[in-house]
Parts: structure tokens; C-alpha cells; sequence
């Protein structure tokens, strides 16, 4: 097994069965979807505990669900979006609490990271770039939303800018998908490449075996598996760190289309 | 290792299938009433610092106006203690005028009747030595005198006299 097939068998999803397929679309329930259903039922069943458990580890784990909540509302949400805040609150809180969820689960041994799958972290996404538009449309009207994409106020010249605002438009729909496209690959890049790195870290112990078992047990695996676990504490960090931008840009890029001067 | 950076459309189907069902439950289940709960006790936890601070305000409206009575007793006493002190000074002021008054009057009095008296006890002089004399002057003459020229006598004795007492 070369290091393509280890990072093929830890990261890469695998199907355990369709359930139909038609012309290139194919529904199966695969490693990776299992895993999100089952991240989702926990986290669901962690939240609930905080939200109705009457325990003292239920009022506990409250107390720190509650810390995170409060933050994303007062620090996120409610200075992009003001007195819209309250409608876009649960998906901005859902989406914190479901990548940070995803991240760390992806961190247990063993456990797939779906956030480290680009189809995972292109469909949360398209879920922004779907918000973007549904935010904008609810709030302008379809014509208004769409016409906002270009700011106002251009100077008019008369033999420019009919051809500058159609370009505009083309430039402001890339950007709108670049946005999006840049939030997909973050997610996806970090928490793929923090896997890729230990798991290199820890190939690194049975290349070295390749020149007699004494030196990959004596003098590679100590070292390889502190790098691995400094590579792991960093992860640990970056599941955080994502979670949060990930959900920020979201509430930024929305804010925009809502509030777009 | 295509498969790696190639969105599957099955997993992004599954994925926002979950995420948005778990939106909908978690709003449902989760964020209404945790959201709630810490709305009222935002809430609750204004309403404590409005009423803290009406408190506040309403022990500093207190202090003020005690330190205002204090202060408007202070001026209360002090006026009273000017007053009394005008008025005992007007008051001894009085006694003292009423006493030189008196005794002034008593000194008058006194010294007219002073007067008096040394004018009764001259007279009287005067009439004992007149008689005196007349006396001597009857032992002297060894005869009675009309009464007619002893009156005569006399009355120019006692002109020399007053003259005598005057020249003193």
C-alpha cells in the first residue's frame, strides 16, 4: 500500500450502497454520509441536553453551549444583519455548531473527516451562496436584489457604459462565486491538509521500516509521532478557527446582499 | 487522487439534506428555547441593573437631601444663634442704658436732696447762731431788746452772714 492508497483509504469517501442512480447522479449511503447523519444526531442530542437536561452536567455543558451562542449572536450576527438578526440566527448558530462538530469528529482515530471531503464543504457552500440570494431576494424583491449586485451611483458615459455595466455584472457574478468558491476550498483545504500531514508524519515510520525495523521503532517513530501530535493540537485549533470563519464570511457575505450599502 | 478534489453530487445532496434538516430541527428543538431562555434573562438582568440603578439614584436623591436639611439646619442655627445674640446684646444694651438711667436719676435725686438738706441745715445753723447771738448779746446787754429791733438786728446780722458765706 503506497501513501496514494493510505490517503485514499483515510480520506476519501466510500460507498456502501446506491440507493438509485440516474444519468451521472448517483444517492448512495457512503462513509461520509453516514458519518454526517451520525455527527448531526449527536450534535443534536448534545444540544438538546444543553437546552432541556435540568442536571448539573447538563446546566454545565448549558453554560458552555450558551458562552458560544451568545458570541456568535453578539459578535457576528447581530452587528452585520441588526434587527434582522433573530431570522438568521438558528442557521448561523447550525452551521457553527455542524462544521465545529464535523471538524472534531474528523480529528477522533478512525473516524472519517467529511469536512475534509470537498463535496461536504462545496454543498455548505452552495447553501451560503443559496442564502446570499434567497436573504437578498426576501428582503429587495427579485429585480432590486439582483440589480444591487452592481453598486450604484457610475458616472454614465454614454459611449462606455453600456458596455462597462454588463461587464460589471459578469465581474460581480464571478465574484459572488469566487466567494463562495473560496469559502468551500478553506474548509476543505485546512482540515484535508491537517490530515494529509499526519498522516505523511506517520507513513514517514513505515518508509523508514523499509531500512530495518531498529531504525523506524528507535530513531523515526518517536520523532514522527510528536510531530504528528503537534500536527494534531494544531488541528485541534484549526477545527475552531474554521468553524468560525467559515461561519463569519457566510454572515458577511449575506449582510452584504441584506444591507448592501 | 481526482477523486479527492471532485465534488460528489450524492454526498452534497446528502449533506444539505442533513444540514438543512438539522437547521429546521435545531431551531425547532434547540435555539427557540435556548434563545428565548437567554432573552429573559437579558431581560431580567436589565430590568435588575434599571432597578439597581433607580436605587441608586433614588439613595443619592436621599443623601442630597439630607445634605441639603444639613445644611439648611446649620443656616437655621446659626441664624438663630445671631439672633439670640443680637437680641441679648440688645437686651443688656437696654439694662445698661435703664441702669445708667437710674442711677443717674438716683445721682439727681440724691444731690438735690443733698442740696436741700444743706440748705435746711444752713438755715438751721444760721437760726442757731442768730439765736446764739441774740443770746450773747442779751447776756452781753443784760436787758431784753424789743422785738421789733432784735427782728431788725438779726435780719442785718443774717445779711452780713449770707454776705460772710457768700465772700467764702
Amino acid at each position: 500500500m503506497n501513501f496514494e492508497e493510505v490517503l485514499a483509504h483515510h480520506l476519501l469517501d466510500h460507498a456502501y450502497f446506491a440507493l438509485f442512480t440516474t444519468g451521472g447522479f448517483t444517492l448512495a449511503v457512503s462513509k461520509h454520509s453516514v458519518t454526517l447523519w451520525a455527527v448531526a444526531g449527536l450534535l443534536l442530542l448534545g444540544l438538546l441536553a444543553a437546552a432541556r437536561g435540568r442536571s448539573g452536567a447538563a446546566r454545565l455543558w448549558r453554560t458552555a453551549v450558551e458562552a458560544i451562542v451568545l458570541y456568535i449572536r453578539n459578535a457576528i450576527v447581530r452587528p452585520i444583519f441588526g434587527h434582522d438578526a433573530d431570522a438568521f440566527l438558528p442557521y448561523f448558530l447550525t452551521l457553527f455548531f455542524f462544521i465545529l462538530a464535523c471538524n472534531l469528529w474528523g480529528l477522533l482515530p478512525g473516524s472519517a473527516a467529511v469536512t475534509g471531503n470537498v463535496s461536504v464543504t462545496a454543498a455548505l457552500a452552495l447553501s451560503t451562496f443559496v442564502l446570499i440570494h434567497f436573504a437578498g431576494i426576501r428582503k429587495f424583491g427579485l429585480a432590486a436584489h439582483f440589480k444591487q449586485l452592481v453598486p450604484g451611483g457610475l458616472p454614465w458615459i454614454w459611449w462606455l457604459s453600456p458596455l462597462l455595466v454588463p461587464l460589471l455584472y459578469v465581474i460581480e457574478i464571478i465574484g459572488l462565486c469566487a466567494k463562495c468558491v473560496a469559502l468551500c476550498i478553506r474548509l476543505f483545504a485546512n482540515i484535508f491538509s491537517g490530515h494529509i500531514v499526519s498522516l505523511a508524519f506517520l507513513c514517514m515510520i513505515f518508509v523508514f521500516a523499509q531500512f530495518g525495523k531498529g531504525v523506524a521503532l528507535g530513531g523515526v517513530a518517536p520523532v514522527a509521532v510528536g510531530l504528528a501530535l503537534f500536527v494534531y493540537s494544531l488541528d485541534l485549533l484549526v477545527a475552531v478557527i474554521q468553524a468560525y470563519i467559515f461561519t463569519l464570511l457566510t454572515a458577511v457575505f449575506v449582510g452584504m446582499a441584506v444591507h448592501p450599502h | 487522487m481526482d477523486k479527492l478534489v471532485s465534488p460528489d453530487p450524492g454526498l452534497m445532496f446528502w449533506t444539505i439534506v442533513t444540514f438543512l434538516a438539522l437547521v429546521a430541527v435545531l431551531k425547532r428543538f434547540v435555539w427557540g428555547p435556548l434563545l428565548t431562555a437567554l432573552e429573559e434573562r437579558e431581560v431580567h438582568l436589565k430590568a435588575q441593573a434599571a432597578r439597581a440603578a433607580e436605587a441608586r439614584e433614588e439613595a443619592e436623591r436621599i443623601k442630597n437631601e439630607v445634605a441639603a436639611y444639613l445644611a439648611a439646619s446649620q443656616t437655621q442655627r446659626q441664624e438663630v444663634l445671631d439672633r439670640a445674640a443680637r437680641e441679648g446684646e440688645a437686651l443688656l444694651a437696654q439694662f445698661r442704658a435703664a441702669a445708667e438711667d437710674e442711677t443717674r436719676k438716683l445721682r439727681e435725686k440724691t444731690s438735690a436732696e443733698l442740696g436741700r438738706e444743706k440748705e435746711r441745715l444752713v438755715g438751721e445753723l444760721r437760726r442757731e447762731v442768730a439765736d446764739l447771738s441774740v443770746l450773747a448779746a442779751e447776756r452781753l446787754l443784760r436787758r431784753s431788746v424789743d422785738p421789733a429791733v432784735e427782728k431788725a438786728v438779726l435780719d442785718d446780722f443774717m445779711k452780713d452772714i449770707s454776705k460772710g458765706v457768700r465772700r467764702q
